[in-house]
């Protein structure tokens, strides 16, 4: 319960901060602030994407409906989450490069991912019975999981992405002030 | 190797085994946990009122439904049939059975026949309309067949293969009394070497059978 | 016991033996499917006309008129065995996964049938240059190998659902979007003089992980 708590504050105190405290990244300036929106969004997106995944991976091999509920929870955040990171992205996009959509690489990434949560969630509204739900949403996160690696293939990565990648090196180092770092 | 299996269901006993098998559809219906065992050659009945869950349980048994709990296992001659071989062993047949309507009666026997790959499809499917009194009207389509006969068919299907074991649910249904006798007919026959489990409400149906199990409640009223 | 190897390859072509006798009886999901992809074109070269070397265009239209095709007519194997309620006969004979790899060949038969029709139409109504045809038929062979496993798959899924046509597009589509890319990149390519092998790869790749990942999950299919 205190983990919550100090969770939910932390939260609160990043988004103020976001606006009022942060620094302005150079060429950026105020489009900074989006960011502490649209890259946690992004992030968690991705990753209640694939915790939605390894669940009904599971739940078809152990067969525990805890599995389902796990994947079921998972992807209703991440859609969530993934809206959140799309519309971000996007306003960005239009503040910085002057339009809205462009099927960059990442915006493409972004968006194939929301689509495979509508697709699923819309899956699981379309099925009454417990057992029979959680198992052919199950079945369709397991295929959905083959097809997404592939995505890294075929978006190329070499062509110029209007994404700011000066921020994060092909190296390991991340060249953020400190400050938004911390946000 | 299917010839093999025929022969062995004369030496073989096949024996069905349930462990605490339950399910649940929705809140308030289903199966309550039922646990037996039943060996044939014989014939035994699971009876209830509506709603109790057998055909529940005969899918089950049939390899139809995977249960929410507990294990259902089927055996011959001591040794457990996998379930992908359970298909082979068992011989289903209930009134939600449907046909495919654009072929005649033989050729959805005949379809049946090479998908269980028996080695000869034709005389199977010959065999078994005429045991159900279907041998005129094998060309004709299943639409064009009264209820009761649309019931034989569904037991031509269950003996196509001979298998081991039959799973009859209300077997009965929409016959006459001359349906009735052919039902009694098959049910004596299989007895001899196998087992015949019949789901039931008519006592006329169940009468003949040896072991029985009475299956209570309206089924499962919250998580079990 | 039968082997498992060869009951089940005689299982999948009993199945695809009926669903070609089953789709020639009635003819109804091909007509459509044909009338549908023949309509869209129709439509296309009406609004468009001749792209003469537009070659990104026409890259894209071409699978999008197939798409197209191939959602609204694919499903249509799993959804009529659910509307005539045969699904459970089906089920006693064959185990699954055949039934479902049974299915599959048959909707790359149809979708071949499909693309006999509606590419040659195509090439002739848009225009564009002459297609160097080993490239563009192994794109479009791996592309549409793709296109019907990942269409099997969800149509098996979806035809025991409540939804129909419009949710099968919805929920195929994050399947297809990889394969869509790549196929409708390769077709430009080759009609630009560029090696397609990159494409190929990538769709004979995606291709043998839908069609892997289909024949694990297929035995989960129908477990009720």
């Amino acid at each position: 319960m205190i983990w919550r708590g100090l969770l939910l504050l932390w939260m609160a105190v990043s988004m103020v901060a976001a606006f009022t405290w942060a620094p302005l990244v150079p060429g950026l300036e105020e489009t900074t602030r989006v960011l502490y929106f649209h890259i946690p969004a992004a992030w968690l997106s991705v990753v209640g994407l694939a915790w939605s995944m390894v669940h009904s991976v599971l739940y078809l091999v152990r067969r525990r409906i805890e599995h389902d509920d796990h994947a079921a929870a998972a992807a209703e955040l991440g859609l969530l989450f993934c809206v959140v990171a799309t519309v971000s992205g996007s306003v960005w996009a239009k503040a910085v490069w002057h339009s809205y959509w462009n099927w960059d690489p990442r915006e493409t990434s972004i968006f194939f991912i929301l689509l495979i949560y509508g697709a699923y969630l819309a899956l699981r509204s379309a099925i009454e019975g417990e057992e029979r739900r959680a198992r052919l949403a199950a079945i369709y996160s397991a295929a959905a999981f083959v097809t997404v690696p592939f995505l890294v293939f075929v978006v190329p990565r070499i062509y110029f992405s209007l994404h700011p990648d000066p921020l994060i090196n092909p190296g390991v180092k991340i060249e953020m002030d400190p400050r938004i770092r911390s946000g | 190797m299917s010839a093999a299996l025929q022969s062995a269901t004369g030496a073989e006993r096949p024996s069905i085994a349930a462990t605490g098998v339950w399910h649940r559809y929705g809140p308030g219906r289903g199966l309550q946990p039922v646990s037996f065992e039943w060996s044939g050659p014989s014939v035994a009945a699971v009876t209830g009122a509506n709603g109790s869950g057998k055909s529940t349980l005969l899918k089950v048994l049939a390899g139809l439904l995977a249960p929410s709990g507990g294990t259902a296992t089927l055996s011959i001659g001591g040794s457990v049939v996998p379930d992908r071989a359970r298909r082979r062993c068992v011989g289903y047949a209930s009134p939600d059975l449907m046909f495919y309507d654009e072929l005649s009666c033989a050729e959805n026997l005949a379809f049946a026949g090479e998908a269980l790959g028996l080695p000869d499809v034709r005389g199977a499917f010959t065999a078994a309309l005429d045991q159900v009194g279907l041998g005129g009207v094998a060309g004709d389509r299943p639409a064009a067949l009264s209820s009761g006969m649309q019931q034989r068919l569904r037991l031509a299907l269950a003996l196509l293969h001979r298998p081991a074991v039959l799973l009859l649910d209300e077997p009965s249904s929409h016959m006459d009394d001359e349906g009735r006798d052919l039902v009694a007919r098959v049910v004596e026959h299989q007895r001899r070497t196998g087992l015949v489990v019949i789901a039931s409400n008519d006592e006329r149906e169940w009468t003949v059978a040896e072991q029985r199990i009475e299956l209570r409640g309206r089924g499962l009223g919250g998580a079990a | 016991m039968p082997s498992n190897g060869s009951s089940s390859a005689a299982a999948v072509w009993a199945v695809l033996r009926k669903e070609c006798r089953s789709e020639w009886r009635t003819r109804y999901g091909l007509n459509a499917a044909l009338l549908f992809a023949v309509t869209t074109l129709t439509a296309v070269s009406f609004a468009i006309g001749r792209l003469a070397n537009r070659t990104d265009l026409l890259a894209a239209l071409l699978w999008i008129v197939l798409l197209f095709a191939a959602l609204a007519s694919l499903s249509h194997a799993f959804v009529r065995e659910v509307e005539g309620r045969t699904l459970l006969l089906l089920r006693l004979v064959a185990s699954p996964t055949a039934i479902a790899v049974g299915k599959l060949v048959f909707n790359l038969l149809f979708l071949a049938v499909l693309e006999l029709v509606t590419v040659p139409m195509f090439l002739v109504l848009m225009g564009g240059p002459a297609p160097r045809w080993g490239a563009f038929l192994g794109i479009l062979a791996l592309g549409s190998l793709a296109l019907a496993g990942c269409a099997t798959l969800v149509g098996a899924v979806i035809s025991q659902t409540r939804g129909r046509g419009a949710l099968f597009a919805g929920v195929s589509f994050p399947l297809l979007l990889p394969m869509l890319a790549a196929a409708v990149s390769g077709t430009r390519a080759q009609w630009e003089g560029n090696p397609v092998g990159g494409q190929a790869r990538l769709l004979a790749a995606y291709a043998a992980a839908v069609l892997g990942a289909s024949l694990l999950l297929y035995d989960r299919l129908w477990e009720d």
